[in-house]
């Protein structure tokens, strides 16, 4: 049960990040519209990110899953 | 281990360069952006990157026009380094019998280089439009264009619209190779399967096809993302969002074909079939069909990518490299994905 609060704090933290570009598109830094626009590259390299996270917690998820019926079986 | 090493390194040099390089200096934005004929007016212009206190003497600007005519500014007034005032005296006349014409902005200076406002300043007769063609054109003429100064150094290419955006070229473009890339690999196992199957086989088709989903799934997400803050909104029906957006749901249907087959025999060989398909139609979808249809991607004459002019040779430096980095990332992923089937089936087995 211990990957289940993993998954749950995984799960927060990828919705908080993905949140984050939203905050400031509409907060007083405007941050994503601002001249440069230099927010839109930070946020696709955040999307990357979480993609890339998103992968390695399903990942860790099947290793657990097998490690536990490899240990079953023992 | 040295593919896995460079896939990090590689990425590592991407990241540094593609956020570290600056943009070239460009012109964002001119205010008023109507005038009248006849009149005299002082423009106040918008720079980004630039640095307008340095070449306060240096800096020449004109009203363009692409038959050639051209109208300088005889003042100059440098407010910060991201804000000048120019003041144009207006002829009496268009020099083409018009009601209105649309010019551009250039500025000069050995600093900056060249820098242009496409489309900024729109002028319109102010006057009963009577005159001969020659005296028309007098006013238009005294100032001609030369001795510009190209933007030189490492930089980017500062477009319009997009600005410090571009830099996306270096994180959403190679998304859309690593998918084709570990597609393609898929679709070789499915067919290796089909002749001569093996669990192995079957668990690189799959491990290639779902990373391959992660990838193309991460394009259009970043593409979303980058729309928004570009075209206005996330989706536009543009035609290549609609044929990924079709081509990842047929690969989503090959997930789900796998799963309703109890037996993994059976599930492996429609899978491979299924695979085969998929990738068939991959082709038109994303490589063909775009082509047919006018889009707001840029370069949708030639490239499904960009064309000649916007990947200019400094992001080419770094685009590729990007490429290959992405690519390498994609295969790492893979590879993991591969080696935990692999167990899975030797744990089963046992």
């Amino acid at each position: 049960m211990k990957f289940d609060h993993m998954r749950l704090i995984f799960t927060f933290i990828l919705s908080v990040s993905l949140y984050l570009p939203s905050v400031w598109a509409y907060g007083s830094g405007d941050f994503m519209r601002e001249t440069g626009k230099i927010g839109v590259v930070f946020g696709v390299v955040l999307l990357i990110f979480a993609g890339l996270i998103w992968y390695m917690v399903r990942l860790d998820r099947k290793l657990t899953k097998l490690e536990q019926q490899i240990k079953d079986d023992q | 281990m040295w593919w896995k090493a460079s896939a990090v390194f590689v990425l590592l040099s991407v990241l540094s360069a593609g956020f570290l390089v600056p943009l070239h200096p460009g012109l964002v934005g001119n205010s008023p952006t109507t005038i009248t004929t006849g009149q005299a007016f002082t423009m106040s212009l918008t720079g980004y990157n630039t640095f307008f206190t340095r070449s306060a003497d240096s800096m020449r600007i004109w009203m363009t026009h692409p038959s050639g005519y051209a109208l300088a500014a005889h003042q100059l007034r440098v407010l910060n380094n991201n804000d000048m005032e120019a003041s144009f005296t207006v002829p009496t006349v268009l020099p083409e019998q018009r009601d209105a014409m649309t010019f551009h902005l250039l500025t000069d200076d050995p600093l900056h280089g060249t820098m242009t406002l496409v489309g900024a300043i729109q002028v319109q007769a102010g006057v009963v439009d009577d005159f001969l063609q020659d005296e028309r054109l007098d006013g238009w003429r005294n100032t001609s264009v030369t001795g510009l100064h190209p933007q030189e150094g490492f930089r980017f290419v500062n477009l319009p619209i997009n600005y410090e955006s571009i830099r996306n070229l270096f994180f959403h473009v190679p998304m859309w190779m690593v998918m084709f890339v570990l597609l393609m690999l898929s679709v070789w196992h499915s067919v290796r399967y089909l002749g001569a199957p093996s669990a192995q086989t079957d668990a690189r088709a799959e491990a290639y096809a779902e990373t391959g989903l992660l990838f193309g799934g991460l394009g259009l997400l970043t593409g979303m993302l980058w729309a928004n803050y570009t075209w206005g909104a996330p989706w536009s029906n543009d035609i290549k969002q609609l044929m990924t957006a079709v081509a990842l749901l047929i690969y989503v249907a090959y997930f789900i074909l796998r799963t309703s087959f109890d037996e993994p025999e059976k599930a492996a060989r429609i899978a491979a079939v299924y695979n085969i398909f998929a990738f068939a139609s991959l082709i038109p979808l994303i490589y063909i069909v775009p082509r047919l249809f006018s889009s707001l991607h840029p370069g949708g004459e030639g490239s499904p990518v960009f064309n000649r002019e916007d990947l200019n040779p400094n992001m080419r430096i770094i685009f590729y490299p990007a490429i290959i980095g992405w690519t390498l990332l994609g295969l790492w992923a893979a590879n993991l994905s591969i080696r935990l089937k692999n167990l899975e089936t030797l744990h089963l087995n046992r």
